[in-house]
């Protein structure tokens, strides 16, 4: 049983055009499930349902078993954590935290004891009586992050609450909140555009696109096995060949080529993409009589550090492959490549 | 985002506040009556036809158009290069001197006014229209700098930079560069101290005379002594000027960046 | 070198107005500090011992007051609705509220005259629906001064309000409702707070423009209740009392200084809070 499902969610401003379409998403209580995709995708619109900020135009937001679609913003009691952090600037430190207490009309002995601990958790005792511009990125955001654990919250939401911090911050930040997250136990709802920063702290992932969910699934499934060609390309998938199924794991390529796939989805349609990543494409002897191989020659080269990058020109199109440092080949050299049949997936 | 419903209704009846007076003016202008009647009982074009009529609204009128332009075109020379100096420098005692560009919209209009008449007029004898003119154009360097000087600063400087590196000078980098990127600045500037020259009365009310004077001077000596809607239709022909001015900003500046 | 250019830049306006406004002023009220060859404030504890210039003085200062309050009660909530609507509505608004403000202040004040006058809009609305049996004389009187500051200076209000609300913010709010306070709390704790600077700004414009005003207590208040505006102009072309223009002059420069100075104190106050 989900804490939070939503239900075939309509949003839309102009009442044509739908920002989000029959939108389902259920969280499990103490998850941290993390809305991913590229800005525009509607992400950071699915979490304002959420939140109360939009209304949907149709379906419904079912948390606990109460029906909160059209339950105000401020009756909801959601923490949230949002990209600019929206801390009070008139407001000191523990005046910004103990907001939503004073709200709740709580004794001001117990906001006190309440935020003083809290502080205490992000590390910020020190620096209570300071105002929001006198800290530095990483502070206010965890005085962001203060003031939306202290009220207790139902849920927790982030808008790409790591956006604004600079790369070595940002990785310490989301350790910091995996580890708060776990500590209470909440159930979290996290927006964000990075897929590292994503698939490090989530349990589950949403791969949005056009205002619906492509992919719901753990980090680990989602980075091997991606459903759709808009989630392969997300995570990293660049090759893409198209094929069409003859039998079983048979397929022909363009031109004739045939490729054997060994693949755990059931082929629905006959004409069906393959894709594999840069790494998984290997440069082989040209004596060399595996199969699913093809004939190329080197196009560009590249350097990452790590390996080398080539674009190959192919009877398929041009394709990208990470060579190792090893074995360097230059422009126009003429190579055999080898795309393993457990690599290829089928999108 | 959701707007609450009795703020709406709140702003409804401020903007109704702010023109309901307009509009009783307009419709006024239309009546038959030898008096100010709203709403009035007929139509008729006649105070139209009283303005353009009128010998003192026309003369008053050219004088006010006249005086107004040259005060803002001698307020823009002024202006201009006080404005690239307060946004593109940086110098001992900037914030006194700013004040004291900034003076003329401190020290009330009739101050103004008044110390000018006693000053300019009485004790240096210059000829009243020349005192009104000076008088306008000091009234209206403040305009020009705060509008200009809010356009500079959304011209990147390092342009000018680029500019000198590539060999111009200071005065070629101003008129070829700084220049073509301040015009939408300079003519919503020009726009805004011509009308509010046009429609001072504190200064120029002091510095009129025999022979010379403003249209709104005159049609507050007319509306003291007179109560038929000429006004009416002379103010509805002035609001199309200045609708006619806002127009020209919108469609330059912008109104929204004033 | 740069610095010798930022000053002949600013040299010609600077000189102008120096020449034309500075020196006129102080050629004008300097000598009412003189008496023979001593320093003497004499002329402005008799202005404030007599009780018609005292009476102008305060009743200049109370309109001032009742107007700024006013803008500033009408002001506030117009203002952050402007500035919360959408973009096309926000520029039509703002057009609406800059258009009175460039309507020649005469017009502005003549219309008031054809509401408030006694055969006026209001007299005769009111005649007609039988609320009261005759006219009653709204225009010459404190309360139509006013009426007439108030419509005139709402606009610059607004204005200086729009420009500091559009700034701050939107999540802010949102996270005010997020943390359960409710719009109007939210409003209250949250975006007026932060909207003080602009209602300074907002405060000294309308204040030193209703103080200095000169044409709608002319016409709404006329002689009968005159305010310092008008008594400059009245001793100087009426009664040719130059010196006595030139004391009140001083009054009003002292008056809009004091007043400015006071507020953007206040402002630098709460800056340094971190607003």
């Amino acid at each position: 049983m989900p804490l939070l499902s939503l239900k075939n969610i309509d949003v839309s401003y102009d009442g044509k055009t739908n920002i989000l379409e029959k939108l389902n998403l259920s969280i499990n209580k103490g998850e941290l499930v993390s809305l991913l995709g590229p800005s525009g995708c509607g992400k950071t619109t699915t979490l304002r349902v959420i939140a109360g900020f939009i209304e949907p135009v149709g379906g419904q937001f079912i948390l606990e078993d109460q029906n909160f679609t059209k339950i105000p913003v401020h009756k909801r009691n959601f923490g949230i954590v949002f990209q600019s952090y929206a801390l009070f600037p008139h407001l000191t430190v523990f005046d910004n935290v103990a907001f939503g207490l004073k709200m709740k009309k709580i004794s001001k002995d117990k906001i006190k004891d309440l935020v003083d601990s809290i502080l205490n958790t992000v590390d910020l005792s020190s620096l209570s009586q300071r105002y929001p511009k006198e800290l530095s990125g990483g502070q206010r955001q965890r005085v962001a992050i203060a003031r939306a654990l202290v009220i207790e919250p139902k849920l927790l939401l982030l808008d790409e609450p790591l956006s604004n911090l600079d790369a070595k911050l940002r990785l310490k930040m989301r350790v910091e909140i995996k580890k708060l997250q776990r500590q209470m136990g909440i159930t979290t709802v996290f927006v964000t555009h990075d897929q590292e920063e994503c698939f490090s702290i989530s349990d589950k992932v949403a791969v949005m696109n056009a205002g619906e969910i492509e992919q719901f699934d753990t980090p680990e499934n989602i980075y091997s096995n991606p459903s759709t060609e808009f989630v392969a390309r997300f995570v990293g998938f660049e090759n893409f060949i198209d094929l069409s199924n003859i039998s079983g794991n048979e397929f022909h390529a363009k031109g004739g080529k045939k490729f054997t796939i060994n693949s755990n989805r059931d082929i629905t349609k006959e004409n069906i993409k393959g894709t594999i990543r840069p790494d998984d494409i290997e440069i082989v002897d040209e004596n060399s009589n595996k199969e699913n191989l093809i004939d190329g020659s080197i196009d560009v080269r590249t350097y990452l550090g790590k390996s080398y990058q080539y674009n190959i020109k192919t009877d398929l199109g041009t394709l990208v492959v990470n060579g190792s440092n090893n074995n360097v080949y230059s422009q126009g050299d003429n190579i055999k490549l080898y795309l393993p049949s457990s690599k290829i997936i089928l999108v | 985002m959701k707007q609450n419903k009795g703020l709406f209704a709140f702003v409804i009846l401020v903007y109704s506040f702010l023109f309901i007076p307009i509009i009783i003016i307009a419709a006024t202008s239309f009546g038959s009556e030898s008096y100010v009647a709203f709403p009035p009982r007929g139509f008729s074009l006649k105070w139209y036809h009283n303005v353009f009529t009128t010998e003192s609204f026309i003369r008053t009128f050219k004088i006010s158009m006249e005086v107004s332009v040259l005060a803002t075109l001698i307020a823009l020379a002024l202006g201009i290069p006080g404005a690239y100096a307060l946004t593109r420098f940086d110098f001992k005692g900037k914030t006194l001197l700013k004040n004291f560009f900034f003076s003329p919209k401190i020290v009330p209009g009739v101050v103004t006014g008044f110390v000018m008449f006693q000053f300019i007029v009485i004790n240096l004898k210059l000829p009243i229209y020349y005192s009104l003119l000076l008088g306008l154009s000091i009234f209206e360097i403040p305009y020009a700098i705060r509008v200009i000087g809010s356009s500079l600063e959304m011209v990147d400087y390092t342009m000018e930079e680029a500019a000198m590196s590539l060999g111009a000078s200071r005065l070629q980098t101003f008129f070829r560069v700084v220049f073509p990127n301040i015009t939408s600045g300079i003519i919503a500037s020009f726009m805004l101290s011509f009308i509010s020259a046009f429609n001072n009365v504190p200064v120029t009310l002091f510095l009129s005379g025999p022979g010379i004077s403003t249209l709104p001077i005159t049609m507050m000596n007319y509306v003291e002594y007179n109560y038929d809607p000429t006004i009416s239709a002379l103010s509805v022909l002035l609001m199309l000027m200045t609708i006619g001015i806002m127009f020209v900003v919108e469609k330059t500046l912008g109104i929204n960046n004033l | 070198m740069k610095k010798k250019w930022a000053y002949l830049l600013m040299a010609p306006g600077l000189i102008v107005i120096v020449a034309f406004l500075i020196i006129p002023i102080l050629s004008s009220i300097l000598p009412t500090f003189h008496d023979g060859d001593s320093l003497t404030f004499s002329s402005y504890t008799d202005f404030f011992k007599d009780s018609y210039y005292n009476q102008i003085f305060m009743r200049t200062l109370r309109i001032s007051i009742i107007t700024v309050v006013i803008c500033a009660i009408l002001g506030v909530p117009t203002a952050y609705f402007v500035s919360k609507s959408n973009k096309k509505i926000r520029g039509i608004l703002i057009a609406c509220t800059i258009f009175p403000l460039l309507t020649n202040s005469v017009i502005r004040s003549f219309a008031w005259i054809t509401i408030l006058g006694r055969n006026g809009v209001l007299n005769n609305a009111l005649l007609t629906l039988n609320l009261i049996a005759e006219p009653k004389r709204l225009l010459y009187t404190e309360g139509a001064i006013i009426v007439g500051s108030v419509y005139l200076f709402l606009p610059l209000m607004i204005v200086s309000l729009v420009g500091v609300m559009e700034n701050i913010e939107g999540e802010l709010f949102e996270a005010a409702e997020s943390l359960g306070a409710s719009k109007i709390k939210a409003f209250f704790k949250v975006i007026l707070p932060l909207s003080v600077p602009g209602l300074i700004v907002g405060c000294v414009l309308v204040f030193t423009g209703a103080a200095s005003a000169y044409t709608t207590p002319q016409l709404l208040g006329g002689n009968r209740k005159m305010v310092l505006s008008t008594l400059i102009y009245q001793q100087t072309m009426t009664l040719g009392d130059w010196y006595g223009a030139s004391v009140v002059a001083t009054i009003m420069i002292v008056t809009s200084i004091l007043v400015m100075g006071t507020i953007n104190r206040l402002a630098a106050k709460l800056n340094e809070r971190g607003v």
